[in-house]
């Protein structure tokens, strides 16, 4: 009896101090804050971390030592193995939308003074001659014509999160959660077996407007209510529309997409903002593994069929109506 | 008999410290990631009104009970103020030029938001 209860004390000492105890860490990178919550060992932190500065290194479009920065420069440079995945990943993604995802719109959003805080409208003539570079079918074998650049910042968060994500899993973590800047990823379940709760923002107040609940899936939402300027009296978003040069205005406030894949979900959410409902439902009916919930201008709510039973409105909502997306 | 007791003093405070809940809505702000205040949004009688310096620049925030805001800030983007108030929702503030986030502890029935 002894016996036992001092093994009963001994394993309740070593759950209770290496196995997987919750860690919160908070730090900024990629221009965003991120927030990580795991159950895992002591070195998971600060491990993920560094895989996502590592990350952010590499991929990002503006600092002279990154790899994007060398392609942009000269065309054809040495990627390692991340950014070449990424690179040839966002290309597929550009191709599934049709361009209303493109890497290439880098030029008209720098214009537009989105990569640098020195916000102006761009004239028309600018406008068309920096569109004639805007055109991802023109990269071939990752090598760019003269004048083309890419910015991988629609889906380098996305990746970011599958990275961490698969890290996590290579530790043997079964519960964990992270936002990084909008781009969240929930792990396995909650340590009691249920779901993660995702707030979804309400684009129009500063609450929320619906609570999803998911496990093992990426979780990211685009819209042009956070990041834009104002010139006289229009508001101009940081959602550039690639066919048009402009902030997309396709009667969305916001768009969520939810799948397994961070990068897919990270792609897909800017590439449905710029389609509008009707083109991305349709887009939607194609894909699979991948869920929707759109927010139009006039305050309506669609959810693809796959989130019905796992989406909660709250506040404002909580009585509105929820059209559901059918694939049939 | 030492062994049981400790036993059970381990269970009990296992079940404490697993079950237990914040008493009200905290909020908590962060430069840098290190925590530099707490408040008691709940505890609050009469607003406060108080500016966190950061290396980078100075955000004038607003507790009142129940909920806080960002009124004025430095900061170039003014997304900080422009978020309005925290009261119910998961989603911090977020100053990004001056590496400050505001967020609520306590009962919140979400794990995080997007948007």
């Amino acid at each position: 009896m002894r016996r036992a209860l001092s093994a009963c004390l001994a394993l309740c000492l070593v759950l209770g101090s290496c196995a997987a105890q919750k860690r919160e860490g908070t730090f900024f990178a990629m221009d965003t804050v991120m927030d990580l919550t795991v159950y895992g060992d002591e070195d998971i932190l600060t491990d993920t971390e560094a895989l996502i500065r590592d990350l952010e290194q590499r991929l990002s479009v503006t600092r002279p030592d990154s790899e994007i920065y060398a392609l942009n420069e000269t065309g054809k440079a040495a990627l390692s193995e991340d950014t070449e995945a990424l690179l040839r990943r966002a290309l597929e993604i550009c191709a599934l939308t049709d361009g209303a995802l493109d890497i290439t719109v880098y030029p008209v959003v720098r214009a537009w003074g989105f990569t640098t805080g020195a916000y102006r409208v761009p004239g028309a003539e600018e406008l068309a001659a920096l569109l004639e570079k805007v055109d991802y079918t023109k990269i071939s074998g990752l090598t760019l014509p003269e004048g083309v650049l890419v910015d991988l910042g629609a889906v380098a968060k996305g990746y970011a999160a599958d990275r961490a994500a698969a890290l996590w899993r290579e530790r043997g973590v079964e519960s964990g959660l992270m936002n990084l800047g909008g781009n969240v990823y929930a792990l396995g379940t909650k340590p009691g077996g249920d779901p993660w709760r995702v707030g979804l923002r309400d684009p129009f107040s500063d609450a929320t407007l619906a609570a999803l609940e998911v496990t093992d899936s990426a979780v990211v939402t685009s819209g042009g209510y956070e990041r834009y300027f104002e010139e006289d009296g229009v508001r101009w978003h940081h959602i550039i529309d690639p066919a048009a040069g402009t902030p997309a205005r396709s009667g969305l406030a916001s768009v969520t997409v939810v799948g397994a894949e961070g990068t897919l979900c990270d792609g897909l959410s800017t590439a449905f903002f710029v389609m509008g409902l009707d083109r991305a439902s349709a887009l939607w009916r194609t894909l699979e593994g991948v869920e929707a919930v759109f927010v139009t201008e006039e305050r309506e709510i669609f959810i693809t069929e796959g989130l019905e039973g796992h989406f909660q409105p709250m506040n404002d909502y909580k009585n509105a109506e929820i059209k559901v997306i059918r694939r049939g | 008999m030492v062994i049981l007791a400790i036993l059970v003093l381990s269970l009990a405070a296992s079940v404490y410290l697993l079950t237990r809940r914040p008493d009200g809505r905290v909020a908590r702000i962060y430069v840098d990631g290190e925590l530099v205040r707490e408040i008691d949004l709940d505890a609050l009688a009469a607003p406060e009104r108080f500016t966190v310096a950061t290396d980078r620049g100075e955000n004038v925030v607003l507790a009142e009970p129940g909920r806080i805001r960002v009124e004025s800030a430095d900061c170039p983007d003014q997304v900080c103020v422009r978020a309005g108030w925290l009261s119910d929702s998961a989603a911090p503030i977020v100053c990004l030029p001056h590496r400050l986030v505001i967020e609520l502890a306590g009962e919140t029935s979400l794990d995080t938001e997007v948007g």
